[in-house]
């Protein structure tokens, strides 16, 4: 399903069926996704291409946060040490049309549901999208339309045992890439204190030869400075 | 033909101000109104990103007016107008003006400190004086809130700023609840695993804080549940309108029936009509 595809286009797998078809002199983009439909009629050029892609999973059933929490099992680390581990992350699908005078988000989508928390006290805490995630110690299998990989570095520069059970990042700054297997992002969070830390994204393929998705803040046109995030609500 | 130097030095009948005069205090205006424009206009651009709208315009207009007071001030001499006179008879103008614009500003004021502050901003849901809406300006004098039912109403900002004022969206988060009856035979158990169990299907109902559903209290008619529910603030009615109703659902899917107000009745000659148990034998309503 991810990939460049001309106007017209069908895929239809399983829960998923997204298609574009021309009936009637009129382009109609359809989609269907557990039960969930969305239909479009399209105007657009005979040149115009649609891209269908993995984005930032902060948009559904709206978009109220850029923030994503995604919660695991507790892990302890010493003070100065490194540890890589593997998370998996929900993956929402965007369907994007572009043309020579630009690129617009059709439609966005995901398979399950979504859960959103509030990371901090009610008084200041922020509204972040939720995800539990068990910890791998390597590249997990994952339904790439489903879940995404992320390769989570935590470093721990303070100079205290910190115990860390969630990590929360700014969707924003979020890179994607997907292949034929999986969907995969690497990230990076750094242990300022036992109960501070600022986390990243790496804007690199998790796996050489990935392609980088096309994402939805460069769409809405809207510049992104990747700064991360500092988690000032604690670790866990 | 006259030379421009003679020109300019040429009286205009009031007093000795000349052409010239005339000329300076219109030029020192004119450069005023110019500089105060930009500077505006500038503080708007470098703002735009840093204050909202109703703010930035204020700032922008005091700063503007400030210019234009201080390019008057300039100017006035050239006029001959002896600004330490304008003091004093400003004091007094001033002590009139005061006494009769005391509301004007105060409103004013406390507009500034509104500013200042920042109990609200343009958007939120609030309740002011007894006002509930959500703001839709902060002007100078008054703070616009438009309210549920979509009417405009003007609040003073001296009102608002003495009032004490509910910000509804100040938080990220607000927690809201539900009363729900069950019977006494039912398994309340059972009735709160299964509510939080749809609490936890909707994307909204926040993961954190958890939510709580527990017994309040044993009712005449039924055991009491109370559920405590946090929601994203700017969503939480969605929440709060869609949710009860499938929770109602759920249990009754369940056997867990919401019973009606009743009422166990005992005979004078001690023959017992009802179960002992509300919900469970003959009652009336």
């Amino acid at each position: 399903m991810f990939g460049q595809y001309n106007s017209t286009f069908r895929y239809e797998s399983g829960d998923f069926l997204v298609e574009s078809e021309r009936a009637d002199g009129l382009l109609t983009y359809r989609r269907r996704c557990e039960e969930r439909a969305f239909e479009r009629i399209l105007a657009v050029s005979e040149t115009a291409r649609v891209t269908v892609n993995p984005v930032e999973p902060v948009n559904l059933p709206k978009d109220i946060t850029d923030l994503l929490q995604i919660e695991f099992a507790p892990i302890v680390i010493e003070p100065g040490a490194t540890q890589v581990i593997y998370l998996k992350f929900p993956v929402e699908i965007g369907v994007f049309l572009s043309s020579e005078k630009g690129i617009e988000i059709l439609d966005i989508f995901s398979a399950g549901n979504q859960k959103y928390t509030l990371y901090g006290p009610p008084a200041g805490g922020v509204i972040a999208r939720w995800y539990r995630s068990a910890v791998y110690p390597e590249i997990p299998p994952a339904e790439r339309f489903r879940e995404g990989v992320m390769k989570l570095s935590i470093q721990n520069t303070s100079g205290e045992w910190a115990h860390v059970s969630c990590v929360v990042f700014n969707g924003a700054d979020m890179k994607i890439f997907y292949n034929d297997d999986i969907v995969a992002a690497t990230a990076t969070m750094k242990i300022i204190n036992p109960s501070l830390a600022e986390t990243d994204f790496t804007d690199a393929p998790l796996i050489p030869g990935m392609t980088r998705s096309v994402e939805l803040y460069t769409t809405r046109k809207i510049r992104v400075i990747s700064r991360g995030y500092l988690m000032e609500w604690g670790l866990s | 033909m006259l030379s421009l130097t003679a020109t300019l030095g040429t009286s205009i009948g009031i007093g000795t101000i000349t052409i010239g005069d005339i000329l300076w205090f219109v030029g020192i205006i004119a450069v005023g109104v110019i500089i105060a424009k930009v500077v505006a206009l500038n503080v708007r651009r470098a703002l735009t990103e840093r204050l909202p709208k109703s703010e930035r315009e204020l700032l922008a207009k005091v700063v503007y007016y400030i210019i234009i007071l201080w390019a008057i001030a300039v100017a006035l001499p050239y006029l001959n107008f002896d600004l330490s006179g304008l003091l004093v008879a400003g004091g007094i103008v001033g002590l009139v003006i005061g006494f009769a614009s005391q509301s004007v500003v105060s409103n004013l004021v406390s507009g500034l400190f509104l500013m200042f502050e920042h109990p609200i901003k343009i958007g939120d849901n609030i309740n002011v004086a007894g006002i509930t809406g959500s703001v839709e300006d902060i002007r100078i004098l008054s703070t616009i809130v438009k309210t549920y039912d979509g009417i405009y109403t003007r609040i003073p900002n001296e009102k608002v700023f003495t009032s004490n004022i509910t910000n509804y969206v100040h938080n990220a988060a607000r927690r809201f609840d539900y009363k729900i009856r069950i019977r006494y035979r039912d398994d309340a158990d059972e009735a709160i695993r299964i509510t939080k169990e749809v609490i936890a299907t909707h994307p909204f109902a926040l993961k954190n804080p958890a939510p709580s559903v527990f017994v309040y209290d044993l009712g005449e008619n039924g055991i009491n549940l109370t559920a405590y529910i946090w929601a994203p603030t700017r969503n939480w009615w969605e929440v709060r309108t869609t949710l009860l109703w499938k929770i109602v659902k759920r249990l009754e899917e369940n056997g867990i029936i919401v019973p009606l107000p009743q009422r166990a009745v005992w005979l004078a000659d001690e023959s017992r009509t009802s179960g002992g148990d509300a919900g469970a034998g003959k009652v009336e309503e």
